[in-house]
């Protein structure tokens, strides 16, 4: 009787998830699905990063440059190079509405930067100052749910009509069990593949997922960054009014 | 000159012995040692005229310290470390003088000490030998009055000495106001060389005179803060994407203005000697700048509104028998500089600057004040290994109306390689043509091939 009653037990449990998950997963919309990958990504209230970059052109030639990054929220972030000593100092502060300031040592002085330099490389680097923004990409983009692969979800961005972007469209592969970005394919104006970025060692960190290893590889050169987080620590309280021009210099 | 040089060397080991024990004291993170950095760079020029002689020959060590002993307090220094190419030997006796065979000297760009959330979470203060560059422009900025320009290599423009002096910084919100005291009045490095005469109008001589010796002499302002301060002040606030600032400086002009002119008959006939006497105006200027972004395009603006304190020019021709006379060096009346400028990048990475320029920094006066259009195109090929910048430049236009006869052009296409991390490798050329009534038409005998290398460390 005891086993009768645990079966039923175990059969309405299994019964009453099924309906509860499974539609409710069928359910989501590519929006939905975009909006917990800003979430999941966006996720710390703030982040504070060592990174190391290596640059490795079409011969295998690598350069290694460390910067340090700093988050708060999903809109402002500060990016200071601290290697190798000419890049030495170099600082980069993204703002919200396309607000972004360059600091450049020799000069001394804070110099605005308008959006015709997001295309452009970021320090040589295979990343644009584009992609150094803190982004949600919910809010630039529009998401069409291409295919729901076993493990992950591919969606297609693209841009929504009042948002700068070099970038024609985005197709991203999202792991579907904690929906983290883990491949994203970037199309140019002309809708030309032209650059790859892989996210590996995705880990989490104090109950926050990261990828503490991310490769940009630009197809027409040959040429990858390589972004290897060496340290990092959320939620550690950073103050907004570091994200000003005042701390850019520091 | 060895012991004001002994006491640059003294002051500056002192300033990065004054981090040592702190840092010993704190060594616990990285932030909180010594950092020294720098750069060696050797700039040669080579006349295209002349028997190709050598017209710049420079050897700089850079040495860059800071220190973070504390979260609120940071220190910084700068000095340049130069050896000129040239010897200065005259005679047997300047060759027993090592500094005379083989010129060098040493330069505090700059040493101040940080104290960030002084007294109030909102108030930074900077004290010592700094640099303060305000102003939107690229490298041509009409409200940037508080340190006096070095214009030793004119082909460095922008370039500034250090001031000793305080800033402080309040930031209240989205305002930020900044003050500047600098006590004592230091005035501008001219330009070496051919590019002297650059900067400085062509005298005229009455009519049947020829010109002997021209020598002069300069009145510094007292050492006193009445005479020799320098005061500004600034408020900068974002407003609909644009950063705008409003400045006031009240400062003297780094740049001096002849004001006693005497004549002396010399015994060939017809030849004067001249003596000039130079002092530096006092100047009060408002300033106003932007910048932000129309669409994707980068653009600047900045004016400077001057007002001069009037100097009467006289002239003595009591010698020549022509009695004294009296006239205007520079009236009081406000002139305005100003530039507006414009960046963009286009798809194929190729980056486009454009100024235009009203009022070089020697030019005053209303009527006085020329006008420029200064320009840039680079691209950088090769995986940033390779930057060219083929066209880069300058038009000088002194009067629009007579444009044939009053214009100078400055053409600077360069290559620069960058062969491994903090190195690069520039070569190319300065070529300029343009009339004598030109500032720049002056020089344009002084073409040149420039050749640099740079390693950063």
């Amino acid at each position: 009787m005891k086993k009768i009653t645990l079966s039923i037990f175990l059969m309405l449990g299994i019964i009453m998830s099924l309906p509860q998950d499974l539609p409710a997963e069928k359910q989501l919309t590519a929006l939905q699905i975009l909006e917990k990958v800003d979430d999941v990504i966006n996720a710390p209230k703030d982040q504070d990063l060592k990174i190391k970059l290596i640059l490795v052109d079409k011969n295998g030639k690598e350069k290694i440059r460390e910067m340090s990054m700093l988050q708060k929220g999903s809109d402002k972030r500060m990016v200071k190079f601290l290697s190798p000593a000419n890049q030495k100092g170099i600082a980069f502060l993204s703002l919200p509405n396309d607000i972004m300031y360059l600091y450049l040592p020799a000069f001394k002085k804070v110099r605005r930067i308008a959006s015709h330099v997001k295309n452009t490389k970021f320090a040589g680097t295979d990343f644009t100052y584009e992609d150094m923004e803190a982004i949600r990409y919910s809010e630039k983009y529009n998401p069409e749910l291409m295919k729901k692969e076993n493990d992950s979800y591919v969606l297609q961005l693209t841009p929504k009509k009042e948002v700068k972007t070099d970038y024609s469209k985005l197709i991203i592969w999202i792991r579907s069990d904690n929906f983290y970005p883990f491949k994203i394919e970037y199309y140019n104006k002309n809708r030309i593949l032209y650059k790859i970025m892989l996210r590996e060692k995705i880990e989490k960190v104090n109950d926050y997922w990261i990828s503490k290893e991310s490769e940009m590889e630009d197809l027409k050169t040959k040429h990858k960054t390589k972004m290897c987080i060496v340290n990092v620590k959320f939620d550690s309280g950073i103050l907004e009014k570091k994200f000003s021009k005042r701390y850019l210099n520091r | 000159m060895k012991i004001k040089l002994f006491s640059i060397i003294v002051v500056y080991i002192l300033l990065c012995l004054f981090s040592l024990p702190v840092n010993a004291q704190n060594d616990n993170s990285s932030d909180k040692g010594i950092k020294l950095g720098g750069y060696l760079q050797t700039d040669n020029r080579l006349c295209l005229k002349d028997d190709n002689e050598f017209s710049w020959q420079e050897y700089r060590l850079g040495l860059k310290a800071e220190a973070k002993p504390l979260e609120k307090a940071r220190f910084y220094s700068e000095v340049w470390l130069r050896s000129w190419g040239f010897p200065n030997v005259q005679n047997i006796s300047d060759l027993k003088d090592k500094n005379m065979v083989s010129t060098w000297n040493l330069d505090l760009r700059e040493a101040y000490v940080d104290f960030y959330s002084f007294l109030s979470d909102n108030l930074d203060i900077r004290i010592g030998r700094q640099r303060i560059a305000w102003g939107t422009g690229d490298k041509f900025n009409p409200t940037d009055n508080l340190n006096p320009y070095d214009l030793e290599d004119i082909w460095d423009f922008g370039r500034h000495l250090g001031s000793d002096g305080f800033k402080i910084s309040y930031y209240p919100g989205d305002f930020t106001f900044t003050v500047v005291y600098i006590p004592l009045f230091t005035p501008s490095v001219l330009p070496r060389g051919n590019w002297a005469s650059a900067l400085s109008s062509p005298m005229e001589l009455p009519h049947g005179l020829i010109l002997g010796t021209l020598a002069d002499t300069i009145d510094l302002p007292e050492k006193n803060l009445k005479e020799g301060s320098t005061i500004g002040i600034k408020i900068s606030k974002n407003i609909f994407d644009f950063d705008f600032s409003l400045s006031y400086v009240h400062a003297r002009d780094p740049l001096p203005l002849a004001n006693k002119i005497t004549f002396i008959p010399t015994e060939k006939y017809e030849e004067v000697d001249i003596k000039s006497q130079l002092i530096y105006p006092r100047m009060n200027i408002a300033g106003i700048d932007l910048a932000g972004a129309i669409g994707s395009i980068g653009i600047w603006a900045e004016a400077a509104l001057f007002f001069p304190e009037k100097i009467k020019m006289i002239t003595d021709l009591s010698s020549l028998g022509m009695g004294v006379h009296e006239s205007v060096a520079l009236d009081n009346k406000p002139y305005i500089k100003y530039v507006i400028g414009m960046d963009y990048t286009f798809k194929n990475g190729i980056y486009l600057n454009i100024q235009y320029l009203h009022g070089f920094i020697h030019e005053r006066g209303a009527t006085n004040l020329e006008d420029y259009f200064m320009f840039g195109l680079e691209c950088k090929l090769l995986d940033n290994k390779l930057k060219i910048t083929p066209i880069a430049g300058g038009i000088e236009i002194k009067e629009f109306k007579d444009i044939k006869n009053n214009y100078a052009i400055i053409y600077s296409p360069m290559i620069t390689y960058y062969p491994f991390d903090n190195a690069e490798i520039t070569i190319g050329l300065r070529l300029i043509d343009g009339k004598d009534t030109t500032s720049f038409g002056r020089v344009k005998d002084y073409d040149e091939l420039f050749f640099s290398l740079k390693y950063n460390f």
